[in-house]
């Protein structure tokens, strides 16, 4: 599992944004290659900890790579050859695929020997003992955002003469897609068409947040905690959820959907309010 | 053969379904210009919900050797793409689908729950195709492949709740979990309902809350790289939150023992 949750280890472990190592850090890049039936993940890692070094030279700890996409993968690497292969009939790049770098022990690990930690630990490292198979350090996440069209875009207009109302909401693959029968609906002629379309937007945005709530809440309980849930794998709901995140929006329930509306969508009503007075000014 | 796929937007097109009704559905207008080329598409049951335990387990195992010898080893861009699995049953598969789910030509809403289903843990292909990637990749196994098929089988529920999660949507962390369930012949414990937790939630099953727990103790226990032995005991732990499992505990750790564990066991029905 792609770890990139802030979690409480009961011991001090090492990554970016760690404050257990007071320097040292673990960072990946990859680099990726196409041949004929496989794919090949080629991993530059950069690790600054020498003890963490030493644990691997020494066969205490191993690195283990780990590659998320449709399902999960993981795979043992020896640090003097960080690369595998995946047969394209068990990998596919169409989704987004997401590869972190793990330094798991091997055996038991005491820490009294790290001089890396921060001060906080000094009296209490002689005392650290973690068992076989626990996460020592984990690195950044690689993303391969594979096949999303509008990384960006939550939202898709089509056209559709043949539709059996005015306007149709559609949760697609990667988007909320606004149906409109012609082009009136969607105020094309007018000077303001951005606004007026809002309430459409706003009533996309619920559909898609409520169906959200559904998903990832756990079972009889209708609330989601957006710090606490793996990144969706479905795509319009992983970028919902990379929007909620950028806001400082930490819980998402059928009770404070509409407020959570107003906090990603920069004031969605309110140009919708200015834009119809404007206009009925200007008539005046 | 070559296998023509659909147009973009053709899941919330009821005019497919209703065209498929009437008849074999050709028109250009519903179709791409992409192709999947697949050397033989032969049937096989795609929709296990319905029927006797014994007639399910049978579909599944026909589905399983199926996709097994002829679909598995197509690109995962294809098997694991819904649009190939609904231009395939759309285009090759009418027939079988009349003779077989009649019930998807009755209204729209059954032709998606059968035909056009999203392709998700939910859906019958997904998990099928899932069980043969995992037994047939799966390096090393305790028990034969035909075995592990039949635990997927007798184990659904468990077995759902693993692919339903991303995090251990694993090969070996699926194999080994049947493995245990095997060794200490937990099936039907997994299984049960919690009856005496109403704080959990109302279906709640002792298999499901296993499978919660070592999520929730992820990373610190990296439960996927446990050896079937120490998943053992860390699969008997966390059943014993839910499950008392006390005064049996020092045979748990010894396997010669069994017997008198499922006799506990055994106690959660009455």
């Amino acid at each position: 599992m792609i770890y990139k949750k802030d979690a409480n280890f009961p011991y001090p472990i090492l990554s970016s944004n760690s404050f257990a190592y007071e320097e040292s850090d673990f960072t990946i890049k990859i680099n990726f290659e196409e041949d004929s039936d496989i794919y090949r993940f080629k991993v530059q890692e950069n690790l600054t900890s020498p003890f963490m070094k030493r644990l691997l030279s020494e066969g205490v700890a191993q690195y283990l790579l780990i590659i998320q996409s449709k399902d999960t993968k993981f795979f043992t690497l020896e640090p003097n050859d960080l690369q595998v292969e995946i047969a394209k009939n068990r990998m596919s790049l169409s989704s987004r695929t997401s590869i972190q770098l793990h330094i798991v022990a091997k055996m038991s690990v005491n820490f009294a020997e790290n001089g890396e930690l921060n001060a906080f630990y000094s009296d209490l490292k002689n005392s650290i003992e973690v068992p076989k198979l626990s996460l020592l350090g984990f690195s950044n996440i690689v993303i391969f955002e594979g096949g999303m069209k509008n990384p960006l875009d939550i939202f898709e207009k089509r056209m559709d003469p043949s539709l059996k109302s005015a306007i149709k909401f559609e949760l697609g693959s990667e988007s909320i897609v606004l149906h409109f029968r012609d082009e009136e609906t969607q105020f094309q002629s007018m000077s303001k068409a951005s606004a007026f379309i809002n309430p459409y937007l706003y009533t996309g945005l619920r559909m898609a947040l409520e169906r959200f709530v559904q998903n990832y809440s756990e079972e009889d309980d209708e609330l989601v905690e957006l710090t606490q849930i793996m990144q969706p794998e479905d795509l319009l709901d992983f970028k919902l959820y990379n929007l909620m995140m950028s806001k400082g929006i930490e819980s998402l329930d059928n009770e404070n959907i509409d407020e959570v509306i107003g906090r990603i969508s920069h004031q969605i009503v309110e140009k919708y309010v200015r834009a119809v007075k404007e206009l009925a000014i200007n008539e005046d | 053969m070559k296998i023509r796929l659909l147009k973009e937007g053709y899941k919330e097109d009821e005019q497919l379904f209703l065209e498929f009704r009437k008849g074999e559905v050709t028109h250009d207008s519903f179709f791409s210009d992409e192709t999947v080329e697949i050397a033989d598409a032969p049937d096989f049951p795609f929709y296990i919900g319905k029927g006797t335990e014994g007639k399910r387990k049978n579909d599944f195992m026909a589905a399983f050797r199926i996709i097994a010898d002829y679909y598995v080893e197509l690109e995962r861009d294809i098997h694991f793409d819904e649009r190939f699995w609904h231009s395939l049953l759309i285009t090759q598969k009418r027939d079988y689908i009349e003779e077989h789910y009649p019930q998807a030509f009755e209204s729209y809403r059954e032709f998606c729950n059968i035909v056009t289903k999203t392709f998700d843990w939910e859906n019958y292909i997904y998990k099928c195709i899932l069980a043969v990637e995992y037994v047939e990749d799966s390096g090393e196994r305790a028990l034969p492949k035909d075995q592990y098929y039949e635990l997927i089988v007798e184990n659904l529920d468990i077995f759902n709740y693993i692919i339903k999660y991303s995090i251990f949507r694993n090969s070996e962390f699926l194999i080994k979990v049947l493995t245990v369930i095997h060794n200490l012949d937990l099936g039907e414990v997994l299984k049960a309902k919690i009856t005496d937790r109403p704080d959990l939630g109302k279906d709640e099953r002792y298999g499901r809350r296993v499978i919660f727990e070592l999520n929730k103790a992820y990373p610190v226990l990296m439960s996927p790289l446990l050896d079937v032995e120490e998943l053992q005991k860390e699969f008997l732990k966390a059943l014993g939150n839910y499950y008392d499992l006390s005064d049996v505990k020092e045979e748990v750790e010894t396997p010669s023992s069994k017997p008198g564990l499922l006799k506990r066991f055994a106690r959660i029905y009455k």
